[in-house]
């Protein structure tokens, strides 16, 4: 069989080429190639540190808040400055409200139709529908009516031929295994996720005076205000309220709607926790500080590192053995591209040499990707949810443990199953439901500072450049839903000499390195089997179980070619 | 829709790192200072979009969206596009899987509410990295905001002449950045 090529792959963000080749009814090797040039730090060289963060968080229409925390963390640590209790909940609270959005979205909206066959949501009986609601989730939204009413909206919207977000799947393929009734319960709870996150994400309009692109970051703290009593302030007593309910249902969606949605769904595809195992080496930088951002024992989600899948064991993670290998990336190195080049040393000169589009297939032997390829002491790492849940596990996170062997106790797999596409779904709704656990309880923290008359929010002391050094750098990190993330700064005479971002995704999805050793998803898709090559359903679970995000989002509207004709110019 | 209450929402939507893609952004950050535009139509800085932005669609029942289309024409021209079948708008290769479309897929999966919805787009010249518009893209920004201001006023909005306080920024401020060339 030719290569398969899917170019672009829908339902993710950003721009992903991934080429494979078949034999025997399984992918034998794999290439990914992220299409896009990213070009933040260009655009950041010559800037003023302080205000890096606004144009960091422009890099992705999704991924806005994670970027600019990392960004403050990295001008912060150059400075070396400490923020405020109350700014650092504050910025907890914000990322881990995100997690959470982002998780869900994630599951029913860019996911779950690789499970999900919708169409037969329509052939569903709405009784049986609310028979099976009931048997997994307390729910209150399982009755017979509701799920009809259900089944009726869908049907009208699909008749009209305008349901868009379900024109991706491949409808009918023989790799969807769910009955009918699951199938609607899930078209069900993709709507109700639809208006739960639509609600929840409000707690960044609360605490980020506007959504998207939050604008109270601040280096040395956040730039909201604190006042139990003040109306106008930023987070008073009202606000507590608010944020106390947002949080609250987060939880109740989570634990009652998302968790049960995935064990039903798990049930019937066990196969895929014996497929898209990958690396088996996870990273994670950890995150959710819970006092000084240095003192990263006390991290609320551990760092750490786990090597080729030996869960007793964690190691340690030193920022300076990341380099960045460009061997088959669109790029060149001064000095040549066999060596690897640390992020404070990095370098970003664009020089593509792929195929001139149109074109059938690239040059995998030579360069083939727009992104980078990072390794830690030359090992590819995997990087996200399942990355976080392997190190809190071996770390003996208690919670961590309890949550994923309750999970993998009801699906009757062992630990070893996890490393899987299946186990990166699973641990992704293990992570969100740790997390909705916890917002409440960062909001009464908030609350308790502010009643003890602790508003300080900013630490104003190194705002002034003048109090600078001349030369100072840093490094920033946060974990963001995807997984780790790094920002490095170079500061000299008060503005940007060298920033460098290492995403999540550059990470999984970055080519082969000088070595030739694959990177995370060109490792999860080998063995993956693909039934028909002309609708490869399961190397798109694969690649979705890592919720890829290419950061880059030109999106201009397209008003030509065959879609022109429907449309009313004037 | 007549007798409904108007509840108009702009949305300016663009990549401000992508050259032109930013056009509907900065078409926007100039609506906010326009004294003619009412206190009770909602700008909404979108952005790349996301379902972050459905919450703000539901509560309108005018959406106005600001945006780059690539329709052909020559860079700079602007081009009004309306009705349900914006449905059928597609983001440039799917590159984003939440474009316009899909959030109006969206909103019609979570409200039954008839909505007007308008886009104004201006044909991008270049939408490489780079955070200034082309000359004829921003040369088109004037008419854009006439373009969307009169908009406004069809769907009723009535002209304001009073001065009202100037309108905070968002922080983001456009500057003559670096251009990244083809």
């Amino acid at each position: 069989m030719p290569r398969i090529v899917v170019d672009p792959v829908t339902r993710i963000e950003g721009h992903l080429r991934v080429e494979a080749q078949v034999e025997g009814g399984a992918i034998a090797d794999a290439w990914s190639s992220g299409t896009m040039f990213r070009g933040i730090e260009i655009i950041l060289r010559g800037r003023d540190p302080r205000e890096a963060w606004i144009w960091t968080q422009r890099i992705c229409g999704v991924c806005t808040t994670v970027h600019a925390l990392t960004s403050v963390r990295a001008v912060e640590d150059a400075l070396g400055i400490e923020v405020p209790d109350n700014a650092r909940i504050i910025r907890n609270l914000i990322a881990g409200t995100q997690l959470v959005q982002d998780h869900v979205i994630h599951f029913y909206h860019l996911h779950a139709l690789d499970w999900v066959d919708v169409t037969l949501a329509l052939k569903a009986d709405p009784g049986k529908t609310s028979q099976l609601a009931e048997s997994i989730s307390t729910w209150p939204k399982s009755s017979r009516n509701y799920f009809k009413a259900v089944q009726d909206r869908v049907k009208k919207l699909v008749d009209s031929g305008q349901l868009s977000l379900f024109a991706s799947g491949y409808w009918g393929h023989p790799a969807y295994h769910l009955p009918p009734e699951a199938n609607l319960l899930a078209v069900a709870h993709y709507i109700e996720a639809l208006e739960f996150q639509r609600e929840f994400i409000r707690i960044h309009s609360v605490l980020g005076g506007k959504n998207p692109h939050l604008q109270t970051y601040l280096v040395g703290g956040m730039a909201s205000s604190m006042d139990a009593n003040e109306p106008g302030a930023t987070i008073n007593t009202e606000r507590i309220t608010q944020l106390r309910e947002l949080a609250r249902s987060a939880r109740s969606f989570v634990e009652q709607v998302y968790v049960p949605d995935v064990l039903a769904v798990a049930g019937f595809y066990k196969d895929w926790f014996g497929r898209g195992e990958g690396l088996g080496n996870f990273l994670a930088y950890g995150c959710y500080p819970m006092g000084s951002i240095k003192d990263h024992a006390k991290f609320f989600l551990p760092r750490g590192i786990v090597l080729n899948r030996d869960l007793t064991q964690v190691h340690p993670v030193d920022p300076a053995n990341i380099a960045e290998y460009v061997s088959h990336s669109w790029y060149e190195y001064s000095g040549g591209d066999a060596q690897s080049k640390h992020p404070f040393d990095g370098e970003t000169n664009p020089k593509y040499s792929g195929p001139r589009p149109p074109f059938q297939q690239l040059d995998t032997e030579k360069k083939y990707s727009w992104l980078k390829s990072p390794r830690y002491q030359d090992q590819p790492m995997e990087v996200g949810p399942l990355a976080r849940m392997v190190v809190a596990y071996a770390s003996g996170h208690q919670e961590v443990r309890t949550l994923v062997d309750g999970v993998l106790a009801k699906l009757g797999a062992p630990p070893a199953a996890l490393f899987s596409t299946l186990g990166r779904v699973a641990a992704r709704a293990i992570e969100t439901a740790l997390m909705a656990r916890h917002l409440e309880g960062w909001v009464n923290e908030l609350d308790d500072r502010m009643s003890h008359g602790d508003v300080r929010i900013h630490d104003g002391r190194l705002w002034d450049p003048a109090s600078w050094p001349r030369e100072a750098r840093g490094f920033g990190t946060h974990e963001a839903p995807r997984g780790a993330l790094g920002h490095w700064i170079e500061i000299e005479d008060k503005a940007i000499k060298n920033y460098q971002a290492v995403v999540p995704t550059t990470w999984n999805a970055g080519p082969r390195d000088a070595k030739g050793q694959r990177g995370a998803y060109e490792a999860a898709l080998l063995k993956t089997p693909v039934a028909d090559g002309e609708r490869p359903l399961e190397l798109l679970r694969t690649i979705h179980s890592f919720d890829p995000c290419l950061a880059c989002a030109v999106h201009v509207a397209d008003a030509r070619g065959n879609t022109l004709a429907h449309l009313q110019v004037d | 829709m007549a007798g409904m209450p108007v509840e108009i929402v702009v949305f300016g939507i663009g990549n401000v790192l992508h050259g032109d893609d930013g056009a509907g952004v900065y078409a926007l950050e100039r609506l906010k200072k326009d004294l003619r535009v009412g206190r009770g139509v909602r700008l909404v800085d979108g952005g790349t979009l996301g379902l972050e932005l459905l919450d703000y669609a539901r509560g309108g029942s005018h959406l106005l969206f600001l945006d780059a289309v690539d329709a052909g024409q020559e860079p700079g021209t602007l081009v009004r596009l309306r009705g349900s079948r914006l449905g059928a708008l597609r983001t440039k290769g799917d590159v984003h899987q939440l474009g316009i479309a899909d959030l109006l897929g969206a909103l019609r999966l979570v409200s039954r509410r008839r909505r007007a919805i308008v886009l104004i787009g201006v044909q991008p010249s270049s939408t490489d990295w780079g955070t200034a518009l082309t000359e004829p893209v921003h040369a088109a920004l004037p008419q854009m905001v006439e373009a969307a201001v009169e908009q406004l006023e069809r769907w009723g909005q009535r002209t304001r002449r009073v001065v009202v306080p100037q309108v905070r920024e968002g922080g983001l401020r456009q500057r003559v950045g670096v251009r990244f060339g083809d």
